[in-house]
């Protein structure tokens, strides 16, 4: 057991992901999370599990420097969240890709541009940003669409130019909360099937999800939360690709 | 290209975009730095000729003693000599009571005949005295008078100090004005602008939070929206420039022909420099607007 609820689960490794007693309090003598421990490995792909208000959110958020911890630490690719300045965190979360239910896609730019937007920002230059673009693009099987709009594409295409966005600079991490919330089965698995395919180029992958009809499918780690603590960790294992 | 070039370009598109995606906000943006610069701008002009104007008169401003009607040659000289050594003194010219009757003579033009049944030459020897250029104000002026006054030989003095004062305290009075309208006026458009761009943090709120999870800095997030207001600003600044040209322009025959005939010059438009200096005020006032914006706004 690599995860849990306290003291007797510390994580010891040197794995992407690691806390330490972290809780998160946002009113006083309420947790959104509560005495987590938890490690997760480069490369390996964990789900998140559990009902509505669990935390697993509250624990994505504070991955990618969005929230801070109220208590303990959590080390995110050497670098503690809780001690983390202003200036630090956009370099960490270039080096993170999120996906979230709701794809937030800009309405007013095509697809190619909202792609284009993760490498615009670390000052990539145009025709080095259009190649990587085109190339994750078509990878995702969306090479055709780069020039539309996101209102003009189903749920699915949407989803899969927002992981496109996550992808496009190779992160070392991808974080999804409810990545196929909106999606119905048949796409949920076409969307699941290449959030997998980073975990085998060495990414590391969590995805929260409270479908666990997925997490059965695919035999990954899965951690489950209730109320803000971990109550099961189904697998410590080295991730499984 | 650098990675920095094509940040800055990214930038710039985006500020344009900014500008474009919210007409009707920037337009009144533009439009308040304009009128601000316009009539900070119409007083700066009117301050600036009168100064000129001031530079123009101080070049022959001169003090002249009036010397007694009976002063020897030997007291001339000595005269000639203690003013000389008075600071503030730049050259002396000794008027005899002839050259002055010619000069008159020559003044009067047509008229001159009437001063051919004179008898005797009523007009004193004078020292015309020329102030250096430290000294040509009403100050510089009452000084070398002050000094003058009640030596060997001297009848009276004239000089254009009260012309000078009344016109300091004119020139005082518009630039005065001119800044105090500016304080204003500037905090009224820092305020106009500052709402413009805060609409426009609003509006983009969405774009930002995704620039954010993607890992933009806050200088990043930052500069276009600071552009923006450089952008509306130098837009303004133009425009005042324009309006200030074309008014300069109806205005300008109205009195051309009197200040010539008065100072031999006609009052002037705004050097290349000072137009840009008034592009660059507007600019300035989109930029401090902009930052007064984001002050403490928006985080990563």
């Amino acid at each position: 057991m690599r995860g849990g609820g306290g003291a007797v689960n510390t994580p010891r490794g040197d794995g992407a992901i690691r806390m330490f007693h972290v809780s998160k309090s946002y009113l006083a003598g309420s947790f959104a999370l509560r005495d987590v421990s938890i490690e997760l490995a480069k490369g390996e792909f964990v789900f998140l599990t559990g009902p509505s208000g669990a935390g697993k959110t509250s624990l994505l958020k504070m991955i990618f420097g969005a929230e801070r911890p109220s208590e303990g630490q959590i080390v995110v690719l050497g670098r503690n969240i809780a001690r983390l300045g202003e200036s630090a965190v956009p370099p960490l979360r270039r080096r993170i890709g999120v996906v979230f239910q709701d794809f937030k896609l800009l309405p007013r730019r095509t697809v190619e541009e909202n792609v284009a937007l993760a490498l615009q920002v670390t000052g990539t230059p145009p025709r080095e940003t259009r190649a990587r673009v085109f190339a994750i693009l078509k990878q995702l099987g969306l090479q055709h669409r780069r020039y539309h709009h996101p209102l003009s594409l189903s749920g699915g295409e949407q989803q899969r130019v927002a992981i496109a966005r996550a992808l496009v600079n190779e992160p070392e991490i991808l974080l999804a909360d409810e990545p196929t919330g909106n999606l119905d089965p048949e796409l949920t698995l076409e969307i699941m099937d290449l959030i997998a395919s980073a975990a085998l180029r060495g990414t590391t992958v969590v995805v929260a999800t409270h479908e666990l009809e997925i997490v059965r499918r695919y035999g990954k780690r899965a951690v489950r939360l209730e109320g803000g603590k971990i109550v099961e960790d189904t697998q410590a294992s080295i991730p499984r690709t | 290209m650098t990675r920095t070039a094509y940040k800055w370009l990214l930038f710039i598109r985006t500020a344009i975009r900014g500008i474009v995606a919210s007409p009707v906000t920037s337009g009144i943006s533009v439009v308040t730095i304009g009128v601000t610069l316009v009539l900070v701008g119409a007083f700066a002009l009117l301050l600036r000729n009168m100064e000129e104007l001031l530079d123009q008169f101080g070049d022959d401003l001169r003090v002249t003693v009036y010397l007694e009607s009976d002063v020897s040659d030997e007291t001339l000289r000595g005269l000639e000599q203690l003013v000389r050594e008075i600071p503030g003194v730049e050259d002396v010219d000794v008027v005899s009571p002839d050259e002055a009757l010619e000069r008159f003579r020559a003044s009067v033009g047509s008229g001159s005949a009437l001063l051919d049944g004179l008898d005797v030459n009523p007009l004193p020897a004078s020292l015309e005295i020329s102030l250096s250029a430290s000294r040509r104000s009403a100050e510089g002026m009452e000084a070398v008078a002050n000094a003058i006054e009640g030596l060997a030989g001297v009848e009276s003095l004239g000089s254009g100090r009260d012309w000078v004062e009344g016109y300091l305290r004119a020139v005082a009075l518009v630039r005065g004005v001119a800044v105090g309208l500016g304080i204003i006026l500037a905090f009224a458009t820092l305020l106009i602008v500052a709402n413009t761009i805060r609409l426009g943090v609003f509006a983009r709120r969405d774009e930002l939070e995704i620039l954010s999870l993607v890992g933009a800095s806050r200088s990043f997030v930052q500069t276009p929206f600071l552009l923006e207001g450089v952008l509306l600003g130098a837009g303004g600044g133009a425009i005042a420039l324009g309006l200030l040209y074309a008014l300069f322009r109806l205005v300008l025959p109205g009195f051309e022909f009197g200040l010539e005939l008065l100072v031999g010059s006609a009052p002037r438009f705004f050097s290349s420099v000072e137009a840009l200096i008034v592009v660059a005020g507007g600019a300035g006032l989109g930029l401090f607007g902009s930052a007064a914006a984001l002050g403490g706004g928006w985080r990563p």
